[in-house]
Formats: structure tokens, sequence, C-alpha cells
């Protein structure tokens, strides 16, 4: 499977505090790739990479097999975007902004965008500046999945929107991708909300990749286990550690939460003399929690 | 192309129908209120002196409208996408030199209003006065100065409307830096005028911002 957005070795600066670092990133094409991170990790500044916005300092980005920022006006319109703020002129009315949109997209679908109108509820004679949150969110969606690009790359589309809202809008992109056979790379830090639409995810901390993987592979890998007499050093062992601490009752149990782990792992602990009391499922947001964690004691990085 | 130049032309439109309408509303109405009384039966034929004065006032103010058609037009020409953060500039899939181009296009389309305002209240002014002997008109060429003003205006605004707020920054503390020397000289009871010194060199000397100075004469010998 080729990849919607392939980036390597990327490097960025925003002032002095802040760097994307030697970010290697693979979006493969027809995947809904969820790109988590705490607020400030880097995640949209990623996104801007990748749209053409910002340019690396040193790094490469392919967007659907073309160079960017090289050859950015091609992949724009490729490109569905929807920005973490609405950007759009407050002034234009829902159908004006329809209308801009549509003259700069070749493949604009204008069947596509009056059914979602209809289907948002939208009123084309509103004014975008009056449209509510929700609303806003709603069109942003709309120019996005009417411009018919196979890929869309989605900030933060659904944060601060309530329950409703927020199904209306992963129903539409379900059905796009579905229909279209299209790339979604949408950003969040809404952990289960991802969970229930990804079949990829990636986690961004402070500007590096924590993780990058399929959703199952990390959900099924990342499992809190009970171990009882494990020595203070252990060597290559085929699972990641995360993290690891004395469980509350002190004793020789400790509390480990690993990566990779695949049942018949356990065999492990025996060949060095301890013994895996518990295996507990860990969902996707104990497990994020878990990588930042570790992350951020220096741990691990895949 | 031309369905994009289309949707910026409608954009920019919405943005500055007041100022395009109020413009091109002046715009008719200089010449026409220059000339007054040129026509007047009680007085006959004005004075030649007298109606170059007029006009020579009256005149003054077509750089003026000039300018401030350029400036509102280019300052409109950018809000929205200031206010977007260029955002959605950015993300179209379009060149950004062929952006900025629909966008200086269209804004100088709807000013060719007032320019056409100015064409038709000239020539109507013309029509109905009665100019002394020895005196001609000059509708067209006050037309055509006044479209040239209105373009350089325009062009020099939208150039810095489309900056960032680091080049206005740079554009303000250049100027700050201007007065400072100034206040510094004074000081010093040095003998330096740079105001003086800029306003030879950008509107005096050969150049486009000269458009702007000089008598701007619908009537002349």
């Amino acid at each position: 499977m080729s990849d919607a957005i392939h980036i390597e070795r990327l490097h960025y600066r925003a002032g002095k505090n802040f760097a994307i670092k030697e970010l290697d990133l693979h979006v493969p094409s027809g995947s809904i790739y969820g790109f988590l991170g705490p607020n400030g990790s880097g995640k949209t500044t990623t996104i801007r990479l990748i749209l053409g916005l910002l340019r690396p300092l040193t790094g490469r980005i392919t967007v659907l097999g073309l160079p960017m920022p090289e050859q950015y006006a091609r992949i724009l319109g490729q490109v569905g975007y929807v920005p973490e703020q609405p950007h759009l002129d407050p002034t234009l009315t829902v159908r004006e902004l329809i209308d801009f949109q549509a003259a700069f997209y070749p493949r604009w679908d204008r069947a596509r965008a009056d059914e979602l109108v209809q289907r948002f509820e939208l009123d084309g004679e509103h004014l975008f500046g009056r449209l509510s949150k929700g609303q806003k969110a709603k069109l942003m969606i709309l120019l996005a999945l009417s411009q018919c690009g196979d890929l869309l790359v989605l900030d933060e589309p659904t944060d601060g929107l309530d329950p409703v809202v927020r199904r209306d809008i992963l129903g539409a992109l379900i059905t796009y991708v579905s229909e279209r056979g299209a790339t979604i790379f949408i950003s969040s830090h809404l952990v289960h909300e991802l969970e229930r639409v990804c079949d990829w995810v990636a986690v961004m901390d402070d500007g590096r990749l924590i993780t990058e993987a399929p959703m199952e592979r990390l959900k099924q890998g990342t499992k809190r286990l009970v171990v009882m007499g494990a020595p203070a050093e252990i060597v290559n062992p085929p699972f990641r550690v995360l993290t690891r601490e004395s469980t509350n009752g002190g004793g020789a149990g400790e509390n480990w939460v690993v990566g990779d782990w695949e049942p018949g792992m356990t065999s492990y602990f025996e060949g060095v003399g301890a013994s895996v009391r518990e295996v507990i499922d860990l969902d996707l947001e104990d497990g994020f929690v878990e990588l930042l964690r570790s992350f951020r004691k220096g741990g691990t990085r895949r | 192309m031309i369905a994009m130049f289309r949707a910026v032309l409608y954009s920019q439109w919405k943005w500055s129908r007041l100022i395009v309408v109020l413009g091109t509303v002046a715009a008719f109405a200089i010449p026409l209120l220059s000339l007054q009384g040129a026509a007047r039966a009680d007085r006959g034929a004005l004075q030649a002196q007298e109606l170059l004065r007029a006009v020579q006032s009256w005149g003054t103010l077509y750089p003026l409208l000039a300018t401030a058609l350029g400036l509102l037009m280019a300052i409109a020409a950018w809000a929205a996408d200031h206010r977007g953060r260029h955002i959605h500039a950015l993300t179209l899939p379009i060149e950004r030199w062929r952006y900025v181009l629909l966008r200086f296009g269209a804004g100088f389309v709807l000013l060719a209003a007032p320019i056409a305002a100015v064409l038709i209240g000239s020539s109507l002014a013309v029509l109905t006065a009665t100019l002394p002997p020895g005196l001609q008109a000059y509708p067209i060429a006050l037309a055509v100065r006044f479209a040239f003003a209105v373009f350089v205006a325009y062009a020099l605004f939208f150039a810095v409307s489309a900056g960032t707020a680091r080049t206005a920054g740079i554009i303000l503390g250049v100027i700050a830096a201007v007065i400072l020397v100034h206040v510094v000289a004074s000081i010093a009871n040095i003998d330096l005028n740079l105001f003086g010194a800029a306003q030879t060199v950008l509107l005096l000397g050969p150049g486009p911002l000269a458009v702007f100075t000089g008598r701007w004469m619908l009537v002349d010998v």
C-alpha cells in the first residue's frame, strides 16, 4: 500500500522553544489516520507543514506522491482541509462561501454540497460570522468533502462540539471514505473519538513522534501487567516497557505497562525468574496516557 | 481562471461596495461642481481667470480622492485574509502569486467605476458649460491621469497592506527613525529637513508618485 503522506526526517523550528524533530510519518492510502497528542505537542504545526503553509528546515514531505512544498498548488487541489479555527470570511453567506470554493476546485461536487447543506440543515443565506460553532464546523466539513479530494486533513474538527454535531460530522466523513476510498488524516486530543473511527494512529508529544501503528496493534499490544519478583534489570524483552512501578501494597509486586505485547510473552518472565499474575487490557486513552508518561520520563520511542 | 476571478471579484465587491459607490459619486460630482456657474445665463461666460482658479482649486480633490480610493480598496482587498491569518488563501489550490494577482485585478476592476465616473462627469460638465474663448477642456486627459493616480495609489497600498505585521513594523520603524533624527537634528541646531527631501525625491522627482503633484485641470489654456 502506498502512502498518502510520507514524511522523512523532518525538522522544523518555530521560535526558541518549539521544534519538530526528526519526524518520520507514513499515512497509508485509504486509511483513517488518527494523529494524537496533547495541546502544544506539534500536531497543528505538522499539519501546516504537510499542507505547505510552513517550510521545513530539513527533511522531505511527499503528499499523494508529489513533493511538498514544491508542488503545493497541485497537491492542494486534491486535499480537503479543515483547520482548527474556522478561517473563512464572516461577512460572506454560506451560499457565497460554497460558490467561492467551487470556483477553485475543478473536481467540485455541487450535488454533494447541496446534499450536505440539506443534511446539515444549513441556511444558505446565513452569514458565516453568525453561524453557531457547530454550524461553522459542519460548513467546513461540507467544503472539504465537496472538493472530492483524495486526502482530507482535519485539524481537531470536532473539538468543543456537542455530541450530536460530532456524530453528524463523523458520519459524513465515514460515508465519504466508504464512497471514495479517500485517506483521512485527523488530529485530535479526543482519544475516544479517534478510537471509534481510525484504523491507524500516531502519537506525538513535544515535537516528536512517540509511536505510529495500526489501531488494533496499538490497542491489543498495550497492556498493564502485574508482575511478581521481577529483577531490577531486564535484558532484551520482546515487548516495550513503557512504565514500571511498585504496586500500592509494596512487596515484590510491580505494575508494568508494556507495548507490542503478544499472548505467550509471559514465558519471558518465567525465564528471568518472575511471574505475571495478571494481564489487563487498556483502552486507547489509557495506552495514550501511558505512552506519554513513558516518553516524558525519557522512555522508548518507535 | 475566469471562474476564480469572478469569485474573487464578487467577494471583493461585497467587502468594498460602499467605498466604490461613494467614490463613484464623488468622482462624478467633482468635475460637475468644478465648472458650476460656468454656463450661468445671468453672468454670461465666466472670466477665464476666475474659471481657471475655480477649476484648479477643485482639482486638488482628484489626487486626494485617488489616494483615498487606493488606500481603502487595498485595505478591503486583504482585510478578510488578514482576519483569517491567510490560512484560507494559502490552502487554495492556486499558486500564491496568481492569488495575489486575482485580488489585485479584482480591486482594480472595481476602481474602474470611479474612473469612469470622472470621465463621464467631466464630459457632462464640459458639454453643459460655456467656456471663455481661449480655454480648452481636457476630460479624457483628466480621466486618464486620475486612472493612473488611482492605479499607483492602489498598487502601493496593496503591497503594503499585503504585508505582515512585521512589514508594517518596519515601515513604522523607518518613519519613527526619521522623526527621531529630525528631533535630534533640531536640538543640535543642524539644518536637516528629511521630510522635505523625501517629498522632493518621491513626489517631485521623475517617478510614478509625481502623478499626484501639479495642477489637475479639467479646463486649461
